[in-house]
């Protein structure tokens, strides 16, 4: 297990530095940062002096080597736009996506699992369909769209949960539920078909020999192995939602990480950019880690891989 | 079974307590709190270092100038000044008010109105400052509660750039010179506006209150307690928060969207004139390619001639919009209609063109940034007079930075002139011989257009202007469209001044 951790966290290193590298030489091509930071019309001869006071003109590897650096002693810069460390602006955002993307996961548990566990109990039947009908669904229907419909009958017309913002709790439910309905397919398709499987396995029709029926065997022996796989798709998903939020938070006026990758793309400032690609593809990175993990501690055979 | 009971207990506490905790939003008329929605996120508190126009509306709010401008007569009025006097063409002799506070309670004073001044002076790296070190040489301490402010050169719009630019700082504020710390009123501002900061999140929330010191000026006392200003950038989820009582007011509503809203009954559409005008200006110097087809007037005066604006505001932009047939607002001082006119004509444009030497048409880049649906009409029309246009709809960044590269041939442009009811405050931008916005590569144009800023007759100035703008009709150096419309939502419950220049003033709101 030691060596597979080794060998899965090697790799996530290499793909976190392959990222570090696009994310900073992408932005820093794309956009000049002097004339970023000196704003539209700006004298040319300012555009130059702050080329110079911030290093912009050196070479471009030297540059990022200072940024990595910077990064690693933990300073990740200053935004010119929100006026601020970024890593503070980081940090101040973090907790409400955080918060949005695991109450995201856990709408996608509690919606995927018991119906992936009817349409397994009962295949090919109506329910079955109904289920893999709203996967379906689920899977097409983009988050804008689905978060204003959401708007228009729990906040306009029922009046049940606040429009937008996110100062309590229940600001989050109507989020929490369009970003966890995207994740709704793969987890119930995964449960369903690992049910599926886990059902018709011997163990079970032992178990069933024996005595064992109704919802017994069903969670203390089937449930057990079958949602194996949906951990670590789960773990998978957080990732995603952590970094994937920009939408949700834009339609329900969030400020979390994805409010603030969108405004500092808006206003330009690359510094926050660049950090906001880098966290978001490390902590996907991370997670797909502790899922590989995850898996081949449930599954010994994976190690062997 | 048993399973069941306590997973359905469950779920109904935690929908109990999620209901439980839902929190009346502190907003409308039983508060006394106007709760208002940008688009765009409040980051900084201090309008001297920014040019947007959600900043001035708060600025307006929390922040004092030397003058007024009238809302409705767009007269400048002494505001923290008490009188003003001309000693000679450079020089402008300012007395203070000695009743105004700031709002950490301590007095302003010629001091403070010196300090800031000398800032803006010695910050004109700055962007916003430009045009007022463009005019300003110097500002002196006369009397405890008076100033002398010395100009570069005659200059009508002094005590305009004074009213609409400066806000007064108090002394010390940002530090002293050289050692300046311009950031030091983004996130807390001590101003001398109808209302203060009473908390400040950047990008989410600002809230302010009325400020019971604040003097007898011209503004007058506003009526509201509180206002809370929220970002929401999603036009759709304003739109929710406006029909379910948590917002009282948002603006730049799409027409479509702000007629369907009023039928709704649950909340007001209120339309008005903005200060913004459209205008294609086109590349007649020649700078996108030498020698191409706009660089003929016959070309030029054939586009204008093409574009059936009447059907596109018929159809299109609805409201108040009106065509306009020369290159300002009409409501601006200075402007004229009295110049060159065309009509929509196609077969005179295609005439045109093929006179100009070009019977099977050419083709046009034509540039745009907003106005998508305009600028398809546009493009539509130019099609139909046989100008193969190539629509470019980009970022206005991208924009700026072609057009910057002198690349644009042509772009549908728009101007709201800061809310400025002069013709100054689009001309200079527009007409300057180094401006990248000036295609016309006519130094007569720039001669007449900002010749009017450096006399102060306002007789000899309409002349200039009325001359340059006849220049510019004639030649055909623009293609002036249309003045747009303001659309605003209110809910039922505020009275809303719809401004005349498309500048809200909303420290002029009230309850019903």
């Amino acid at each position: 297990m030691l060596r597979y951790f080794i060998r899965r966290g090697f790799m996530a290193l290499l793909v976190a530095l392959t990222v570090s590298i696009a994310a900073f030489v992408l932005l820093n091509v794309a956009v000049d940062p002097a004339m970023a930071i000196a704003g539209e019309d700006a004298d040319l001869l300012l555009v130059e002096q702050i080329r110079e006071q911030y290093g912009f003109d050196r070479p471009i590897f030297i540059q990022y080597f200072d940024w990595l650096f910077r990064i690693m002693r933990g300073d990740f810069g200053e935004s010119y736009y929100w006026n601020k460390p970024v890593g503070e602006l980081i940090l101040s955002h973090a907790p409400v996506t955080l918060q949005l993307a695991l109450m995201a996961i856990f709408v996608t548990v509690i919606i995927s699992i018991p119906l992936a566990t009817l349409a397994a109990l009962k295949q090919n039947s109506l329910i079955d369909r109904f289920a893999l009908s709203t996967a379906v669904s689920a899977q097409a229907i983009p988050n804008f769209w689905l978060g204003l419909i959401m708007i228009i009958m729990f906040s306009v017309t029922w009046q049940i949960f606040p429009v937008s913002g996110d100062d309590s709790f229940v600001h989050f439910i109507l989020p929490s539920f369009v970003l966890g309905a995207s994740s709704v397919p793969a987890v119930m398709r995964l449960t369903r078909n690992g049910l599926l499987d886990v059902m018709t396995s011997d163990y079970i029709r032992t178990a069933r020999s024996k005595g064992f029926g109704g919802l017994r065997l069903l969670f203390k022996h089937a449930m057990r192995n079958a949602l194996l796989p949906v951990v670590s798709v789960l773990a998978v998903q957080l990732g995603q939602k952590l970094g994937g939020s920009v939408i949700t938070e834009s339609v329900f006026a969030i400020n979390g990480l994805g409010r603030l990758a969108l405004e500092s793309i808006l206003g330009g400032d690359i510094p926050t950019v660049q950090m906001l690609v880098f966290v978001f593809a490390l902590t996907f990175v991370i997670m797909t880690l502790v899922a590989d993990l995850l898996n081949a501690w449930l599954d010994p055979r994976l190690r062997l891989g | 079974m048993k399973i069941k009971t306590p997973i359905i207990k469950s779920v109904l506490m935690i929908l109990m307590f999620a209901l439980a905790a839902v929190q009346p939003v502190s907003a409308g008329k039983k508060d006394d709190t106007m709760v208002i929605a940008f688009v765009r996120e409040i980051l900084n508190l201090d309008y001297m270092h920014t040019t947007k126009r959600e900043y001035i509306m708060l600025s307006d709010l929390i922040d004092e100038t030397l003058f007024h401008v009238d809302e409705t007569t767009f007269e400048i009025k002494p505001n923290l000044a008490i009188s003003y006097n001309y000693s000679d063409d450079k020089t402008i002799d300012v007395v203070l008010r000695q009743d105004v506070t700031f709002h950490d309670g301590s007095k302003m004073t010629a001091d403070d109105v010196y300090y800031t001044y000398q800032y803006v002076i010695e910050d004109k790296a700055n962007k916003p400052h430009k045009t007022t070190v463009r005019w300003l040489e110097s500002v002196e301490k006369t009397g405890p509660y008076s100033v002398r402010f010395r100009l570069k050169t005659t200059y009508p719009l002094a005590l305009r750039d004074m009213a609409r630019r400066i806000r007064i700082r108090q002394n010390g504020i940002y530090g002293t010179t050289g050692n300046y710390d311009k950031n030091n009123q983004a996130a807390t501002l001590n101003g001398l506006g109808p209302y203060k900061v009473k908390s400040f999140d950047p990008g989410k929330e600002l809230i302010l209150e009325r400020f019971d010191k604040y003097f007898e000026g011209p503004k007058g006392k506003s009526a509201i307690a509180k206002i809370k200003i929220r970002s929401i950038p999603d036009l759709g989820t304003q739109q929710a928060e406006l029909m379910t009582g948590n917002i009282d007011w948002i603006y730049n509503v799409p027409m479509d969207v702000a007629q369907s809203m009023g039928k709704t009954g649950r909340a007001v559409h209120l339309e008005g004139p903005s200060m913004r005008i459209g205008f294609i200006p086109l590349d007649a110097g020649g700078y996108s390619g030498e020698g191409n087809p706009l660089t003929k007037v016959n070309v030029r005066r054939a586009i204008i001639h093409a574009i059936d604006r009447e059907n596109i505001i018929t159809n299109l932009v609805g409201g108040t919009s009106k065509v306009i047939d020369s290159a300002c607002h009409p409501i601006q001082f200075g402007c004229t209609d009295d110049v060159r006119k065309y009509e929509y004509n196609l077969e005179k444009a295609k005439a045109l063109i093929a006179d100009a030497g070009y019977p099977d048409g050419f083709k046009l880049d034509l540039w745009a940034y907003r106005e998508q649906q305009v600028s398809e009409a546009i493009a539509s029309d130019l099609t139909k007079a046989g100008i193969k246009v190539n629509l470019r709809y980009s970022k206005l960044s991208a924009l700026n930075k072609a057009r910057r590269a002198r690349q644009i041939p042509a772009y549908f442009g728009t101007w709201a002139s800061g809310g400025t009811a002069d013709v100054a405050a689009i001309a200079n931008v527009h007409w300057s011989i180094d401006s990248d916005r000036n295609l016309s590569g006519d130094p007569k144009v720039t001669e007449l257009m900002l010749g009017a800023e450096n006399t102060k007759d306002p007789g000899e100035r309409k002349e200039l202007y009325s001359k340059g703008l006849q220049l510019i009709a004639d030649q055909a150096y623009w293609v002036p469209l249309y003045a747009f419309t303001a659309n605003y939502l209110t809910s039922k419950d505020l009275s809303f001044p719809i401004p005349l220049d498309g500048l809200p003033r909303l420290y002029k709101t009230s309850w019903k």
